[in-house]
């Protein structure tokens, strides 16, 4: 950085633009800024200006009429950052449709660049007043999804932050813990060692090899009972986090249900569906029970032939019925009469060119495979 | 027996679920291209062994998941859509059939290739192997049997649950009839359930077709407990009500989830079936002294009305025990058809029948699937209710 643009850059920061008053004369001046028009001034000409009510701008040639509750310190140096900021916060929060409420991933994609574009325009100004009567429209058609989907947002971020403290928290007391062990650990050490220096200085020199070997093994036993211990707690203390984050995880599915309905600025939003109102229970499941195309079926029908069965009590206890036997030779006299090959023929070419026909195999290979033993079966 | 190729939604309409057509959509497909390439190639192989070659080489087998006395159950899936899941019934080579194939396995394929509902299990293909086994590609059902749910106490469902079951059931078997397709082995671990819950009707071993006079049908046909009593006493002509009567047992069974009458023997079960629901006579079942096994009973219990099923069976309400008493008529004439089981009120009457993606479900289905299709049918499973019968005393009153 040179040193010459950093003094005019400190100029700039110190003169204020509209009572040019200087920080060397006042070292508590602030800087506010108001979006309406995003031209800088300090704190007394804010003060001076807009106390009695809304105001035109002071900056020459500038008549936007500015009101004192919307001054504020800028965030960025950069003015025109501050503004592009500004406005995608205020079109994020109107357009803040979510990637699950679309049919597919292309579609949200769409709708980011639309997103992208809008706010491009209003900040360099291409077609403003058309982008915000869009804007508006869209914000009063979708109050309800633009504040379900706010609250969403709301949620999450909350959940996000406790999670965060939690970790720190759970950080905090596994530091705490390792430090305590360690204390302890040290601590017991010493102890030992007093306690086996003593018992060697009691104790006759024969038995000083065997003193040594024992107070190195209750050393050593300690410290592993005391290991598992930890383990132990570590283990549980890693269970209770798995079911926290799963806890907080359900919370977040649970929330993420807004409905939603196509609009004209945002397209392929996925199409709520309307529960289909319960059909009545059809026993026969779409089929129509005794329906004959050709024919009528008839109680009687005269026969010689048919009257030793009619009068054959016998066959009349076991439940054999004869109106079944007129109603299947019915059906098989009249069964061909349904079919009207062209009708099929063009049908068949219709969805062969689909690639779906029926094949021939099923009853050539079953015939070619049972056919000469078929005919023993009626016998039975 | 034809399917009629009425142009509505007309029962007698073969209808192809979703999932049937997926797979023969792209089974066509491949067969179509693997044709051209491979036929110059065996131009001297017969044109049905191409064909079923063809037909072969378009599944995978993954993992077995059963085996049985009659058939092994794998597994399996489309070469070309490793997502899709079939299972693949081979009928093992018998010795006592050894000049052709299995009663059972003819049976399975000549009816279950003609009929095609939701609640009844899909077969998708069938192919012989190398040494002449013939493997049925049948719809995979994950979630096993309603034995199964029957059984396991830590499972609890309720009316609706039932009703739910009952009205797939019904639905299923009045179509086979409405096919003339008499089923003949209705029993609850021949009731498989699907991924999505729907309970089908499978083990088509015992079916045939029905109502023609001229033929004299079997009536050593299904599992004893849910056998009716005029194929007890060998009736040789019998219609649909035969399937009614299981129906109902099950029916029964799901209520109080233990077999209703279940006996030791052919004639421990007539007697046990006369001392529950009444004892059959010439005034309330015309012509029954005439049928071939007829037994006169010497206990003559008279017909139970609607109090002794109120009674039996408390949690299906007034019009539940109703539709079980039609279902349960000793006389196969005076026994509610499944056409009119399904005009019943009951369906339409509180509770509502449960969703069938909210049905209790339990886990281990697959290999119960294996277990019910590599089983003869009629077969009873005696190890798993061996002490049944004993549980219940239809002595006391």
């Amino acid at each position: 950085m040179s040193a010459t643009s950093g003094v005019a850059r400190r100029d700039e920061d110190e003169v204020c633009p509209v009572c040019k008053s200087s920080r060397y004369l006042n070292p508590n001046m602030r800087f506010l800024i108001n979006p309406e028009c995003y031209h800088k001034m300090c704190e007394s000409c804010v003060d001076r200006i807009f106390s009695s009510g809304p105001s035109s701008c002071p900056v020459a040639g500038c008549r936007k009429t500015l009101r004192k509750n919307k001054f504020r310190q800028q965030t960025f140096e950069d003015i025109g950052v501050e503004r592009e900021v500004d406005i995608r916060r205020r079109v994020m929060q109107v357009l803040n449709r979510r990637e699950e409420e679309f049919d597919s991933k292309r579609a949200y994609d769409d709708f980011l660049e639309q997103r992208e574009e809008i706010i491009a325009n209003l900040v360099s100004g291409i077609d403003v007043v058309k982008t915000e009567a869009k804007l508006k429209r869209y914000a009063t058609d979708n109050v309800q999804s633009i504040r379900t989907n706010q609250a969403l947002e709301v949620e999450e971020s909350q959940s996000f932050q406790a999670r965060m403290t939690l970790e720190q928290e759970e950080a905090r007391l596994r530091r705490q813990a390792a430090r305590e062990e360690y204390e302890n650990e040290r601590r017991e050490m010493q102890a030992g060692r007093n306690d086996f220096l003593l018992r060697l200085a009691a104790g006759s020199p024969a038995d000083a090899a065997a003193i040594a070997r024992e107070g190195h093994k209750v050393l050593l036993k300690k410290s592993s009972a005391r290991r598992s211990e930890e383990d132990r707690i570590r283990q549980k203390q890693a269970a209770l986090r798995g079911t926290d984050v799963k806890r907080t995880a359900s919370l977040l599915n649970t929330a993420d249900t807004a409905g939603t309905t196509d609009t004209g600025l945002v397209k392929g939003l996925r199409k709520i569906k309307a529960p289909e109102p319960e059909k009545p229970y059809d026993p026969f499941d779409g089929m129509v029970p005794e329906k004959h195309d050709y024919y009528t079926l008839q109680d009687y029908y005269p026969s010689a032939y048919l009257d030793k069965i009619r009068k054959d009590t016998r066959m009349q206890a076991g439940g054999y019925d004869l109106r079944e036997y007129y109603s299947r030779s019915l059906m098989e006299a009249f069964a061909g009469l349904g079919v009207s090959i062209a009708e099929e023929v063009a049908q068949r070419d219709a969805t062969s060119m689909l690639g779906r026909s029926k094949p021939a195999s099923t009853e050539s290979a079953a015939m070619a495979a049972v056919g000469n033993t078929v005919a023993s079966e009626n016998a039975t | 027996m034809a399917a009629s190729p009425f142009a509505s939604r007309s029962p007698s309409l073969t209808i192809s679920s979703p999932n049937t057509l997926r797979l023969r959509a792209s089974t066509a497909q491949n067969a179509s291209q693997t044709s051209v390439a491979r036929r110059p190639q065996n131009a001297d192989q017969e044109l049905t062994e191409q064909l079923n070659d063809e037909v072969r080489q378009k599944y995978v087998k993954d993992k077995r998941l059963g085996e049985g006395t009659y058939a092994v159950v794998y597994l399996g899936h489309l070469k070309n859509d490793p997502s899709s899941s079939v299972a693949i019934k081979k009928i093992k080579v018998n010795a006592e059939y050894k000049d052709g194939l299995a009663m059972d396995a003819i049976r399975e394929v000549k009816y279950l290739q003609e009929l095609s509902h939701p609640n009844i299990i899909a077969l998708h293909d069938v192919f012989s192997s190398k040494d002449q086994n013939l493997s049925l590609v049948l719809e995979y059902l994950p979630r096993g049997d309603l034995e199964m749910l029957i059984k396991d106490v830590n499972i609890h469902y309720g009316v609706a649950d039932v009703k739910a079951w009952m009205g797939m059931l019904a639905r299923g078997v009045w179509f086979c009839h409405e096919n003339f397709v008499l089923h003949r082995d209705i029993k609850p671990n021949n009731l498989l359930i699907g991924s999505d819950g729907e309970v089908k009707l499978a083990d088509f071993g015992l079916a045939r077709s029905f109502a023609d006079p001229n033929y004299n049908m079997t009536h050593q046909v299904i599992t004893r407990w849910y056998r009716p009593l005029e194929l007890l006493y060998g009736a040789r002509q019998y219609s649909g009500a035969v399937d009614v009567w299981s129906m109902g047992m099950v029916f029964a069974e799901l209520l109080i989830r233990i077999p209703f009458v279940a006996g030791n023997t052919d004639l421990d079960q007539i007697s046990k079936i006369c001392e529950a629901f009444g004892t059959p006579t010439e005034e309330n079942w015309p012509g029954v002294t005439q049928l071939p096994n007829y037994i006169p009973s010497d206990r003559n219990v008279p017909l139970q009305g609607r109090e002794f099923f109120l009674r039996q069976f408390p949690i299906a309400g007034p019009v539940g025990a109703e539709l079980l008493m039609s279902m349960c008529a000793l006389d196969p004439r005076k026994r509610t058809t499944a056409l009119q089981a399904l005009r019943h009120s009951w369906w339409t009457t509180e509770p509502k029948p449960t969703k069938k993606e909210d049905l209790p479900r339990k886990a281990g289905g697959d290999k119960k699937m294996g277990d019910d299709l590599t089983r003869r049918g009629g077969e009873l499973d005696d190890s798993t209710f061996k002490n049944a019968a004993r549980q219940l005393d239809f002595g006391a009153k």
